[in-house]
């Protein structure tokens, strides 16, 4: 009697598993059939962490322009999208740097093809300052001098700002990135010029987790891109040369090359990309797809109307 | 006599001088421990109450089997709930069978010998390896040596690495606690090792061994580290409520990675949002462990011993 419940019990378990097993494969077999109707094409992308809210709002988008491609969008840094484009796992790379000759070289090594560059917006990289922090304009050396390697910069007083009058110490807490990213790329070419960082600054992951720190740290400085300004926060204006003018990253100054941080941000393809690829980097080129440049806080590129 | 009759009008027992030291240690100790009882149960009960008060506003049917919209700041979670979904069954169906298997040859077949005693070295030891380090390891095995590319296939099997020392050592556990008796008994009366196994052992073991594996796998699906360089992405768009949106060979979004995601990358994200995806992210894990428990209570229900 018993050995007969036991076998019951037992039976019942090995019913629930081939369910479960059945019910998952034809599951399976539904998401195959799905995906072989030849209309639904999938676009993996990667890359920039500065662009990949860009990134997804026209993934959102080009889904109501043409409803059978769907794209993949994930983060992780310039360095990570340039990666995995040369190991073939994806599409697209979303860049906010140039491909080094060192990594054209590799993926024309490892896929025999040339990767190709598409100029999709503009970006500024901004500077950061929380808005307690009387300063409102930073030469370039002076940005070179608190986060280059050796720099004399360590306290806001050597800038001729006050912080004892909203209390905050003098120090000055550099606010960085970790150095997959793209923006920390650009950084240390264009303000460094190619040198190293000074040690004990605060990496950080994201470009939003900069202006938030930013926003909470009254003696902090940070650089990020301009699409992550919140009202919490403010944009120092940047000058090139002391004496000269600074100029905010805004729409205007980008265009006009008067900022002195502004930079191309691209999208990489092995080879020329087929049609589907083509047609979907040519709506981000189009008017709607600039559009959402605009909206995203970044700068349309030029040869769309503003 | 007198004493003894003094005692009884007294009551049986006149505590002495020692019984009530005893008595007052064991108010003590009982006060003590529950103490640490409820000291561990207020944080959870903090932890849950805060998300679900803060999440209330955002807590919607709509929320969950909706697409993300403007830019993720408003909308559902829909594709990432499915996407966790996948990765939860797909996972499952690699760990399940190859970790209750090999669970059950370590009990029951295995001699007592060096082999034996360096695989269960090296379960243990798996077991102990940090997710990162298995999320690295998924990227090198599946996503390029295998070729299945960044895919939730690759995802899912990387979780299935992850659980299977787990997934092993509770079989074992399960297995080794069905007395010895009942093998010896079925043994005498001429049944072979196997049918020993899927007559007596499994029937009586396989509750224990179903909840071990549910528990873990869903504890693996809440990890945000085996997915993120593996196969789960920042945004992919499914339509609302569809049930099979994911090819194996695709990526897929998932809610641990999509909580890290706009609570770390995307500017703006109302909070309530977040507070509720990381409530359905617990959710999940919960409706898939009481299942578990439900499967357990009913299975104990017909043991015999």
């Amino acid at each position: 009697m018993s050995l007969i419940r036991a076998w019951s019990s037992y039976k019942l378990a090995e019913v629930c598993i081939i369910a479960a097993t059945c019910l998952t494969l034809t599951g399976c077999g539904g998401s195959e059939k799905k995906t072989a109707t030849p209309e639904k094409v999938v676009i993996a992308t990667s890359g920039s962490d500065t662009m990949v809210n860009l990134a997804q709002m026209w993934a959102e988008e080009y889904q109501k322009v043409n409803p059978a491609v769907t794209v993949e969008v994930a983060g992780g840094g310039s360095g990570v999208g340039i990666r995995d484009l040369i190991q073939g796992v994806i599409t697209i790379a979303n860049t906010s740097r140039e491909m080094e000759s060192a990594e054209r070289e590799q993926a024309k090594q490892k896929t025999g093809k040339e990767p190709v560059e598409f100029v999709v917006a503009y970006d500024a990289l901004a500077i950061y300052a929380n808005m307690k922090n009387p300063i409102d304009t930073i030469t370039m050396d002076d940005l070179a001098g608190i986060y280059g390697e050796n720099g004399p910069i360590e306290k806001w007083s050597q800038l001729g700002i006050d912080m004892k009058a909203i209390e905050a110490n003098d120090e000055i807490v550099r606010i960085s990135r970790q150095n997959s990213s793209g923006t920390y790329a650009y950084f240390r070419e264009h303000v460094l010029n190619k040198k190293d960082f000074k040690m004990g600054s605060k990496d950080m992951s994201g470009s939003k987790d900069v202006v938030e720190l930013v926003t909470k740290t009254a003696g902090a400085i940070g650089y990020s891109g301009m699409g992550y300004h919140t009202d919490h926060v403010k944009f120092v204006k940047v000058a090139a040369k002391k004496g000269e003018p600074g100029y905010e990253p805004s729409l205007d100054n980008v265009l006009s090359k008067k900022y002195p941080l502004a930079r191309s941000l691209l999208m990489f393809t092995l080879g020329q990309p087929d049609t589907t690829t083509k047609a979907y980097i040519d709506w981000i080129l189009s008017p709607a797809g600039q559009e959402i440049v605009k909206k995203s806080g970044y700068v349309p590129v030029a040869n769309v109307k503003k | 006599m007198n004493t003894v009759a003094n005692n009884l009008s007294a009551g049986l027992f006149t505590a002495t001088e020692l019984t009530r030291k005893k008595l007052l240690t064991q108010k003590i100790v009982g006060i003590i421990f529950g103490l640490m009882v409820l000291l561990i149960l207020i944080p959870l009960i903090l932890l849950v109450g805060n998300l679900v008060i803060k999440a209330w506003p955002s807590l919607t049917w709509d929320f969950l089997t909706d697409v993300p919209k403007s830019g993720m700041r408003a909308g559902g979670i829909w594709p990432a709930f499915i996407g966790t979904f996948y990765l939860v069954v797909f996972s499952l169906l690699a760990s399940a069978p190859i970790g209750i298997l090999a669970g059950i040859y370590l009990n029951e077949y295995a001699g007592n010998n060096w082999f034996t005693r360096v695989v269960n070295l090296a379960v243990v030891n798996l077991a102990g390896v940090p997710s990162i380090v298995h999320s690295l390891f998924g990227v090198g095995a599946f996503v390029i040596f295998a070729g299945l590319g960044k895919s939730v296939l690759a995802a899912s099997l990387t979780i299935a690495i992850m659980t299977l020392p787990v997934i092993i050592v509770a079989t074992k556990e399960a297995l080794s606690a069905v007395p010895m008796s009942f093998r010896v008994a079925c043994w005498n009366v001429g049944a072979s090792k196997w049918q020993t196994i899927r007559t007596i052992v499994l029937p009586n073991s396989i509750s224990g061994i179903l909840t071990g594996v549910i528990l873990e796998v869903c504890r693996a699906a809440g990890e945000t580290a085996p997915i993120m360089f593996t196969g789960a992405v920042f945004f992919k768009h499914v339509q609302r409520g569809d049930l099979f949106p994911y090819h194996p060979g695709e990526q897929c979004m998932a809610l641990s990675y999509h909580l890290h995601t706009i609570s770390t990358q995307v500017p703006g994200v109302p909070e309530p949002m977040l507070y509720a995806t990381a409530v359905v992210l617990l959710g999940f894990v919960l409706v898939f462990n009481s299942f578990a428990v439900v499967l357990r209570v009913y299975m104990r229900n017909r043991k015999k011993w």
